[in-house]
């Protein structure tokens, strides 16, 4: 019960740009200096047998200056028998290198970086240190926003290791991939501002792709999602993720997905 | 004789401290959407000397009202703002520089006036500021090569700040 309050309590975030502020990927730009953002995603993902799972990611962000920021990320799913069981845990950091803005509209660019813990079996071909492997990732990605649209690409390396604490990673698999997203989003509502109590609209649209490196293997997803931000300081987001192609094994590519932030400004200095 | 240079001295503190801020009004680049905009609006508040903030959420301008007595230059402005991360399209200062004549060149305490006529100032003036990082990317690079005869401006003082009455 205690973990469920904990878990509830980090269930809320923000950052910038809020056309930029995608539910799948992260932007080029960084959160706020010294503000602390807590988020929770929450996954419901379909297997392929049939069943329904549960995922949850909580995670904490922290704005360290205003080209670096860090999160802190937990994974916990009931995908395994005996109810939400905790999976690993992730520590990500971003640095802007890059940063061109003009009125209305900015360009930016930043390297990032994950490193993750899991202790889940390995059970797909897919890679992702988001939650399943334990693993690395690192990372290149351009955003680029235009008065109400901003669009976001990247691209990255990911590397697959053993999970914990005795899952050897199949030798069969490969165990690297090259990851690519593009991600588009639109303000939509308000047409005009009138105060920070209005409750913003963003529509956004994502294609995230993985190639196995070892086998040339890929798949392609697409997430339509809504995102609502409420007084300029929390975010509800609602996406559905559904699976375009695929050559690889994946146990659960589709699945419906509810995000929460929310930020703490000028929490540190 | 002593004194005499002390009390030179404190005429001239009390010039160099003379340049007062009131009110600075401030167009953040690089952002459209409110909680951007919050972000900014939040980094402001820290700085104790503001009174308060008012905003243009659709042209993101910022006019921030100061407490008298402050001894605030234009750079803390410009760090709050690229703390929040974002950067400054320009700042048009309200400034009580006393009863006083500007001309071109004129170096008023941290402030250069460039592309000035000579005029009297009658207390407060309104001036915008034309330094690196004060107007916007595109702006700065014809500035640059508009304001060649300035020998201070474009070199990279970050402590004077170049000024045009408006």
């Amino acid at each position: 019960m205690k973990k469920y309050f904990l878990l509830l309590l980090l269930c809320t975030s923000l950052q910038i740009n809020a056309q930029e502020l995608f539910v799948m990927t992260e932007p080029a730009s960084n959160m706020p200096t010294g503000s602390i953002g807590v988020r929770a995603m929450n996954s419901f993902m379909f297997e392929k047998d049939g069943t329904l799972n549960y995922h949850i990611m909580p995670e904490i962000m922290w704005g360290a200056s205003a080209k670096w920021m860090f999160h802190l990320q937990s994974f916990h799913s009931n995908r395994s028998t005996g109810g939400l069981k905790t999976e690993g845990g992730s520590l990500y950091a971003k640095y802007r290198f890059y940063s061109s803005d003009d009125v209305h509209k900015h360009f930016r660019m930043a390297l990032y970086g994950r490193y993750s813990k899991n202790r889940a079996d390995i059970h797909q071909e897919e890679i992702e240190t988001m939650g399943h492997n334990t693993g690395y990732e690192l990372g290149f990605v351009a955003t680029k926003l235009v008065n109400k649209v901003a669009v976001s690409s990247s691209v990255s390396f990911e590397k697959a290791l053993d999970n914990m604490p005795n899952y050897k990673y199949p030798p069969t698999q490969s165990n690297s991939s090259t990851n690519y997203t593009l991600s588009i989003g639109k303000l939509m509502y308000p047409k005009k501002y009138t105060n920070f109590k209005q409750t913003n609209i963003n529509l956004m649209c994502e294609f995230l792709g993985q190639t196995l490196n070892q086998n040339g293997k890929s798949n392609l997803d697409i997430v339509p999602s809504v995102q609502f931000i409420i007084r300029s300081q929390a975010r509800i987001d609602l996406a559905y993720r559904r699976e375009l192609y695929s050559s690889m094994t994946r146990t659960a590519p589709n699945g419906f997905m509810i995000k929460f932030e929310y930020t703490f400004f000028n929490v540190t200095k | 004789m002593k004194k005499v240079i002390i009390f030179i001295q404190c005429i001239a503190l009390s010039i160099a401290v003379n340049a007062q801020l009131i009110k600075v009004e401030i167009m953040a680049t690089g952002l459209t959407c409110s909680m951007c905009s919050n972000a900014i609006n939040k980094q402001l508040k820290t700085i104790s000397e503001v009174e308060k903030v008012d905003i243009d959420l659709n042209k993101n301008l910022f006019v921030v009202t100061l407490k008298t007595d402050n001894k605030l230059t234009p750079k803390t402005f410009k760090d709050k703002v690229e703390k929040a991360g974002f950067f400054i399209g320009s700042m048009v200062l309200s400034v009580n520089l006393g009863n006083q004549t500007i001309e071109d060149n004129k170096k008023i305490d941290n402030y250069i006036f460039i592309d000035t006529k000579a005029q009297t100032l009658n207390g407060l003036a309104k001036v915008k500021v034309l330094d690196k990082g004060y107007v916007t990317a595109k702006e700065y690079k014809k500035l640059e090569k508009a304001y060649t005869k300035y020998q201070t401006y474009s070199k990279d003082n970050e402590g004077i700040f170049h000024l045009k009455a408006i």
